[in-house]
Order: structure tokens, then C-alpha cells, then sequence
């Protein structure tokens, strides 16, 4: 059984994905940060990361960078909200995801969803990076 | 009244009547006295010459019978018709005519000056000399004839000097009104130009010289005038149109500024927004695959899921107009290309009793971008366009053509490739025009449109680096013009096209 680790600070997006993944046979641990997910990684590495690029303190391209760097045998799907974010969001300078997400893409992530995604186009873009 | 004699005309009507009265009498009285005395000294002349004879034929008179003889003489010399009295005298008598002296009324006065006395009648005397004896022969001639002659030369003088008079007046009055012609003429031509008609000409024929250089004057002073005014009225217009220049490029500015805004507060949204959204999505889903695919809950959780749908697709297109979509790599494709992918997808959807006409030319126009977008772009414009038109039908025209002289003002100058959409439905007026490409503005019904089509494709056209223009008039259509930066490099890849 496949080991999926699940990245995302929003509590509720990381539990969907968990419910979504586990229903489809899949072993899911959910993590709120780039530390604690580099943790389970070394507990026990997963064959897929689901990270969401956008989060507080080290985000997810960073994390996908070092993914690349110390296991590149994991795949990797980044996931991202549209817009801009962080303190700047509401001005003209923000920072925006899909620079985040193009960033992600050069990183090394395989697969690229856009949130709000459907659950059929996540269990297909895991299952692209997980043929058998 | 002091107007009037301030006048040329009458100061100039006024002098020769000055010169005219002063010249008259004295002229009168000097041609009067002139034919005066040439009469009166023929008559007087003829007179004596006369009295001369008849003295002559008085000395050579026969001797016997003289007194009859005499009165004979004198009577035929009475007859002759201009002796009134003859008399012939010595110191002891005094013979006359007998037929004569009835003429002569009163006293009778020696008068030796034509029209004296008031006799008239003027008198000369001559002595006789027969023998030893004088006698004295007195003729009275009558001046009346010769008066009358002379009143009659004095009248004919008279009427020549007022037939005189009156061509002078004539020729006072002809004369001023040459003179004061041209000046008048001159004044209403200046009156015109000071009335506004600065183009009114100032040209006076006249042989005048003084009115010619004042004509020519006054004609350089009134180019000059002109010349002035037109320079001021094209400077005073020039300034309005950069006044007016001015105030568009502030208003689009300002029109910029707010859509940028709006699409930077849409980004900040979007991005909490896509993370609420995600949960309600996938536990919609999960939830719908729990349940019994026909029962209510079904049914229900389906709805939600299309609501979700939605609320993506709104968000999408407000980023899409923020620019903040993720596009593809930027390549280099023909124009043609998504336009005519659109327009077969169109044709579908679009009434029949619309006709589309698409014309392009031969060459490829190639455009540096996402040419999915294009598509967008081209769908969103033509949905627009035959919404205008309605069940009344009409002509939707799509057209690509290269063009190198883009608009003033809306683009940068270059070559670009225009995109043209064409609509003969309701057109729009200027208070509609002003916020086409505002998101959320939109003039249809609640629910039918989300006022972001075209606020999507003015984000699509500006990230592209090109412009969008638009031209309507209400009842009548209305063309947007889409203008793309043209670029030479081919094509990079087949795959420019839709869904690659």
C-alpha cells in the first residue's frame, strides 16, 4: 500500500485530502508544516507528498527543494489557491501563487492542482505518479 | 444735425454753396453792366450818326418854302419809328413835327444819358447852318426798345447764371460723392471687419490717390488682424485639445488604476477563497459518493457541487482579468488560429439567424502569447456581440488584418495585428462605453451575465502587451477592435492550438 504524506497548513484541506486518499486505499499522514513534514519524511519516507506551496515560515517550494535534494525518489504534487497572499495581498506587489506554483513545477513537483480541485483530479494525479 | 454737418459729403456741398453765393452777384452786376453799356452805346452811336444826317439834310434844305420842307422832314424822320420828338429852333421859333409831339407826356429836359430822367427818351442836339442864321435841331429818341433789349439780355444773364449755378450744385453734389464715395465704402468695408467678417476684403477702385494708400493701408492693417486672430483662435484650439487630451489620458488612468485595484483586492480574495472552497469541494464529493446515487441527499449534495463549480469559474475568470492565472508559456502562434477554433465552437451555439462573417488575410499574423487566451478572448467578444443582437438576428463580423498605424494614444506606436468583432445589434451609449471593461458592470439581466467578459478580455489583451478600443452607437452596432503586438518569430511548436 502506497504512502502518501499530506502537507498543507489549513487543517481542513489536509483532513479532506486524508478522508479522499484513505477512501481510495491509499496510507495518509497529514502534516501543517514544512518541519513537522520533513519529520515524517525521516520517520518514513512516503512515495508521494501532496504540499500546498503556500504556508508560514518555510513554504512549499522550499520544501520541495529539499525533497529533490535528499529524496529524490518522492514524488510530488504541489497544490495552490489562485490570487496573492501574504501580508501584501490586498496591494498591487503581491505575491502571487502562480509564480509559486511555476516555481513548485521547476522544483521538481510533478504535478501541479489548483485548489479548489476535484476529487477525481486528485485521485488522477496520484495515481499518474503511482501507475501500479 | 451736427452729425449731418460733420460730413463729407455736406461740408464738401456746403463750401462750393459758399464759393457759388459769394461768386454770383458780383459776376451778375459785371456781365450786366458790360451788356448795359454795349447797348447803350450802339444806340447812342447810331443815334448820332442819325441826328448827323438829318442836320445835313437840314443845311442843304431849299431856301423857299423851308418851314413846310423842315416840318416834312422832321415828320418823315418820325416815321422812320425811333424819334419820339423833333424840334427845330432859332431865336424866334420853334418848329415841329406835327405829328411828334403828341408822343412826349410832360416836361421834356435835355438828357444826354441813356436811361436817366425816367423819360425815356434821350435827346440830342445839333446846330444848323443855313446862311447867316443858326438853328438848333433837337431829335428825341425813344429808349424804350433798347431798355426792353437790354432787360431781355439781362434775363437771358440771368438764366445763364442760374443754369450756372445749378451745374455748379450738380457738380458740387456729384463731386463730393466721388470723393466721399470711396470713403464710405472704405468704412463699411471696415465696419464688416470690425462686425466679425474679418475675411471681408478692402478694396475701394478709386483714382483717388489718398484713397488708395488709405485703402491700402487699412487693407495690410486688416491682414494683420486676421492673421493675429487666426493665430490666437489656433492657439486657443490647440490648447483645448490638449486640455482634452489630457483629461482622456486621466480618465483612463484613473479607469486603470481602478481596474487594477479591483483585480489586486480580487487576488487577495481568491486566495482564501480557493482554500475555503477546496474543503467544501472534496467533502461534497466524498459525501455524494456515500450516499445512494438517486437519493434526495444525492441530488442535493450534486447542487452544491455545481454551486462550487461556479464559484471556481467566477473566481478563475476574476483572476484571469487580474492577470493572476497561471498562463502557459508564452509562444508564438497565427492569429488565425484560436479565432477560427472559437468561431466553429460559436457556430454552434450562436442563433441561425445570425450570420457570422469571417474574413483574414492570406498571410499568417503571428502573435507572441497564450493562444488559449485568444480563444477567450474571441468567445467572450463574439458571446457579447450576438447578445446585442437578439432574436432580431444580424451580422456578427470577425476580422484579423495587419495594421501599422494603431490609433493615436491607445497603443504604443509598432505593428500590430488587429482583431476586430463586429456587431449590427443595440449598441451602447456613452454612459455604458464608460464602463465596459470595469468587472461586474454588466447591463444584463440579474443571473444572465457576470460583468466579467469583457473585464477578462481587456486582462488578457493588456498582459498580451496590446489594447482594446471599442466604437458603438446605440442602434446601430458595435466594434471592438483588439490590437496584438505583431512579432516575426514562427511559430514554436504545433501545438499553438486550444487544450494542448
Amino acid at each position: 500500500m502506497a504512502n502518501i504524506l499530506v502537507v498543507d497548513d489549513e487543517v481542513d484541506i489536509g483532513e479532506v485530502i486524508r478522508r479522499v486518499l484513505e477512501r481510495a486505499g491509499y496510507a495518509v499522514t497529514v502534516t501543517h508544516n514544512a518541519s513537522a513534514a520533513l519529520g515524517a519524511v525521516a520517520r518514513q519516507p512516503p512515495d508521494v507528498v501532496i504540499t500546498d506551496v503556500i504556508m508560514p515560515k518555510v513554504h512549499g517550494v522550499e520544501l520541495i527543494r529539499i525533497l529533490r535534494e535528499r529524496f529524490p525518489g518522492i514524488r510530488v504534487i504541489a497544490i495552490s489557491g489562485g490570487g496573492s497572499f501574504g501580508p501584501l495581498a490586498y496591494k498591487p506587489d503581491a505575491i502571487k501563487t502562480h509564480a509559486y506554483l511555476a516555481a513548485a513545477r521547476e522544483a521538481g513537483a510533478q504535478e501541479i492542482l489548483t485548489k479548489p480541485f476535484d476529487l477525481t483530479d486528485l485521485l488522477a494525479a496520484v495515481r499518474r505518479l503511482l501507475p501500479n | 444735425m451736427g452729425r449731418l454737418v460733420n460730413s463729407l459729403r455736406v461740408r464738401l456741398i456746403g463750401v462750393m454753396l459758399v464759393i457759388i453765393t459769394a461768386l454770383v452777384p458780383p459776376l451778375y452786376l459785371g456781365v450786366s453792366a458790360i451788356v448795359r453799356e454795349g447797348y447803350a452805346d450802339r444806340f447812342v452811336n447810331s443815334l448820332r450818326v442819325y441826328s448827323r444826317l438829318v442836320a445835313d439834310e437840314l443845311e442843304t434844305l431849299d431856301e423857299g418854302d423851308f418851314d413846310r420842307r423842315a416840318v416834312a422832314l422832321l415828320d418823315s424822320v418820325v416815321l422812320s419809328g425811333q424819334v419820339v420828338f423833333a424840334e427845330i429852333s432859332d431865336d424866334s421859333r420853334k418848329l415841329h413835327s406835327s405829328i411828334a409831339t403828341p408822343l412826349i407826356q410832360g416836361p421834356l429836359r435835355d438828357d444826354f444819358h441813356f436811361g436817366d430822367q425816367g423819360d425815356q427818351v434821350y435827346f440830342i442836339t445839333h446846330t444848323v447852318k443855313r446862311g447867316d442864321h443858326v438853328l438848333v435841331l433837337r431829335l428825341g429818341f425813344d429808349e424804350v426798345p433798347t431798355a426792353e433789349q437790354i432787360a431781355a439780355a439781362e434775363r437771358r444773364v440771368l438764366l445763364a447764371m442760374g443754369v450756372f449755378v445749378l451745374a455748379s450744385m450738380a457738380v458740387a453734389v456729384w463731386l463730393s460723392w466721388m470723393i466721399a464715395r470711396p470713403m464710405v465704402r472704405l468704412q463699411h468695408a471696415a465696419q464688416r471687419v470690425a462686425g466679425g467678417d474679418t475675411q471681408a476684403q478692402l478694396h475701394i477702385s478709386s483714382s483717388i490717390r489718398e484713397v488708395q494708400e488709405l485703402n491700402f493701408h487699412l487693407e495690410h492693417m486688416r491682414r494683420e488682424l486676421v492673421g493675429t486672430s487666426e493665430r490666437l483662435s489656433r492657439e486657443i484650439r490647440e490648447r483645448e485639445v490638449s486640455e482634452e487630451k489630457r483629461l482622456d489620458l486621466e480618465r483612463r488612468l484613473q479607469h486603470r488604476e481602478r481596474i487594477a485595484t479591483i483585480g489586486t483586492l480580487a487576488g487577495g480574495v481568491a486566495h482564501e477563497f480557493n482554500n475555503i472552497m477546496t474543503p467544501i469541494l472534496l467533502y461534497s464529493q466524498l459525501a455524494l459518493e456515500e450516499v445512494p446515487a438517486d437519493s434526495a441527499v444525492a441530488r442535493d449534495l450534486t447542487r452544491v457541487i455545481a454551486a462550487a463549480h461556479r464559484a471556481r469559474s467566477l473566481v478563475t475568470r476574476i483572476l484571469t482579468f487580474s492577470r493572476e492565472v497561471e498562463t502557459q508559456q508564452p509562444n508564438v502562434f497565427p492569429l488565425r488560429a484560436p479565432v477560427e477554433e472559437a468561431l466553429a465552437l460559436l457556430r454552434d451555439i450562436v442563433p441561425a439567424n445570425i450570420e457570422i462573417v469571417f474574413t483574414a488575410p492570406q498571410q499568417p499574423l503571428l502573435v507572441r502569447g497564450d493562444a488559449s487566451v485568444v480563444h477567450q478572448v474571441v468567445i467572450n467578444l463574439c458571446t457579447n456581440a450576438y447578445k446585442a443582437m437578439g432574436r432580431n438576428g444580424g451580422k456578427l463580423g470577425v476580422k484579423l488584418a495587419a495594421v501599422d498605424d494603431p490609433p493615436d494614444g491607445q497603443v504604443a506606436p509598432g505593428c500590430y495585428h488587429l482583431l476586430e468583432v463586429s456587431d449590427t445589434g443595440h449598441g451602447m451609449d456613452k454612459s455604458v462605453l464608460a464602463h465596459i471593461f470595469e468587472p461586474f458592470f454588466t447591463t444584463r439581466e440579474v443571473g444572465e451575465g457576470t460583468g466579467l467578459g469583457l473585464a477578462v478580455v481587456h486582462g488578457i489583451v493588456s498582459s498580451m502587451g496590446g489594447a482594446i478600443t471599442v466604437r458603438s452607437r446605440p442602434g446601430h452596432g458595435t466594434t471592438f477592435s483588439v490590437y496584438l503586438p505583431a512579432t516575426r518569430a514562427q511559430p514554436q511548436t504545433a501545438a499553438a492550438g486550444i487544450g494542448a
